[in-house]
């Protein structure tokens, strides 16, 4: 095979792509962990550990520069180097909001809205994260689109969540003090998007998993 | 399909005796973007022996620039030099099958070469200019035509190739006291001057350094909207850069496959193309 140590920078890229994904997976499960056991620590590892995110993010980014610049790739190598320059973005963001479940974690007051199910909102939007980058890994678009199929229930259970939210703050009356009730339910609220919005990243790891793997633009707009 | 065979004793001498015998022009009018003005029909090409272009059948579109890409002996000079019978003047040379230009075969017998080759005007890898001063190469080409040219012909054609700027103070100079870049527009403005309606160009780059390649591959955007533009080149990137349509030859004289140069460079359909432009194969 001709150009061996450009294939091995491609196959390079894949693995610290993959690498960094399993890294937000990570990040993402302990935010998530911290929220339901309420534990203060693991949470604080997640907010002091997202610059290790980000420096994998900006080698990477360096990386997928470099091969634009220095070996041009084309045809499916353009694809995929492309993508994965798309993708790392992706996965920072959701290291991010990683970070933001792991903020709500130490300052949110749980105990106000029990009934709203935080955890299986992360499960799923995790699960697809975990698939997405499976995906990407293998190359393997069906999977991929049947991943980002499932988007539609996790916005369905957010949108559930937040309208039982701002239906209990009209109809109940509250001792509480209106600034701390405001600053819990935006919280939570705000918590509840972020959730979605990992969702949402995951489905752009597949999409681009998809443009990637057959050409398909469909699913990026 | 009609098929053209004759060996390259028999073009050559054709060369000579039909040498003062214009061409029949064909259509005039220029068509829109997307009209066909080349075509090839089943197009072989054997070198005594051995099959050097096997069945090449491609539309190309007037006003465009057509990159040829492919390894080396895959046949893609030999096929340029195919489309203004320049294989005509090797003698183990056979051609068969249909070059038409406008629907003309430019293998009937009432085509001159000579004429054809001012319609297919020519640019090779290394500038070749004559040991002639710039204005008689740029008007080298209108003489053997019996055709005087005039200074408002001679401006034209460097204004062209974009070199009258730097050479219009200089006219009586020799063409090869100008730099490589300079020489291989002079080759272009010498091509251009009887206004051609093709031009084939052989890797016109490959001997340049890159500030003057690179304006030549400025120039040859230009030159698509007056001229139809067939390249062959091994630089990829540059193919890539330049043209509209790419059409990748592999080894064996096949033509692979030919599409819009920014599908052939993002999606090509078949995998040897693939493995080819990714540096997998060749």
């Amino acid at each position: 095979m001709a150009r061996t140590e450009y294939q091995e920078q491609l196959d390079e890229l894949r693995s610290n792509v993959v690498a960094m994904g399993e890294l937000v997976i990570d990040r993402y499960d302990a935010a998530l962990t911290a929220l339901e056991a309420k534990n203060e620590s693991l949470a604080r590892e997640v907010i002091e550990g997202d610059g290790d995110v980000n420096e994998s993010y900006l080698a990477l980014e360096g990386d997928c520069i470099d091969l634009f610049a220095l070996q041009q790739p084309v045809a499916s190598d353009l694809r995929f180097v492309a993508s994965s320059f798309k993708i790392i973005t992706d996965l920072e963001r959701i290291a991010d909001l990683a970070v933001n479940v792991a903020e709500y974690a130490i300052a949110a007051e749980r105990e106000r809205y029990p009934e709203i199910d935080l955890a299986h909102i992360g499960t799923e939007t995790g699960a697809m994260l975990a698939e997405a980058v499976a995906a990407y890994e293998a190359g393997d678009a069906e999977l991929a689109a049947e991943i980002a199929d499932r988007d539609d229930a996790v916005d369905r259970l957010c949108s559930d969540a937040s309208n039982a939210i701002v239906e209990d703050l009209i109809r109940t009356e509250y001792d509480d003090d209106p600034a701390e009730l405001m600053d819990d339910v935006s919280r939570l609220l705000l918590t509840v998007r972020d959730l979605e919005r990992v969702g949402d990243h995951a489905v752009n790891v597949c999409a681009r998993t998809v443009y990637m793997t057959d050409h398909d633009t469909e699913l990026l707009y | 399909m009609s098929q053209n065979q004759q060996s390259g004793d028999e073009a050559s001498a054709e060369s000579e005796s039909l040498i003062t015998t214009d061409v029949q022009p064909a259509e005039t009018n220029r068509r829109s973007r997307s009209a066909t003005i080349l075509e090839t029909r089943d197009l072989s090409v054997y070198y005594g022996d051995d099959r050097a272009l096997t069945d090449v059948s491609i539309e190309i579109p007037e006003h465009s620039v057509t990159a040829l890409i492919g390894p080396s002996g895959c046949g893609k000079s030999t096929f340029l030099r195919c489309l203004n019978r320049m294989n005509d003047l090797i003698d183990a040379c056979r051609v068969e099958g249909e070059v038409t230009l406008r629907g003309k075969n430019v293998y009937d017998e009432d085509v001159d070469p000579v004429a054809l080759r001012r319609q297919i005007g020519q640019v090779f890898q290394k500038p070749n200019p004559f040991p002639k001063s710039i204005r008689d190469n740029v008007t080298y080409g209108l003489e053997v035509q019996g055709k005087s040219a005039t200074d408002e012909d001679v401006e034209r054609a460097l204004k062209g190739a974009a070199l009258w700027d730097e050479v219009k103070d200089q006219l009586g100079s020799s063409g090869l006291d100008l730099s490589g870049g300079q020489q291989q527009r002079l080759c272009i403005a010498r091509a251009i001057a009887p206004d051609p309606e093709v031009i084939l160009m052989d890797e016109p780059t490959s001997a340049l350094d890159p500030v003057a390649a690179s304006k030549i591959e400025d120039l040859i955007d230009d030159l698509a909207e007056e001229y139809t533009v067939v390249i062959v080149t091994h630089n990829m990137q540059q193919a890539a850069r330049i043209s509209d349509r790419t059409a990748v030859f592999l080894t064996g004289g096949e033509l692979v496959e030919y599409d819009d140069t920014a599908t052939i460079f993002e999606d090509p359909a078949d995998d040897r193309v693939e493995d080819y432009i990714t540096g997998k194969f060749g």
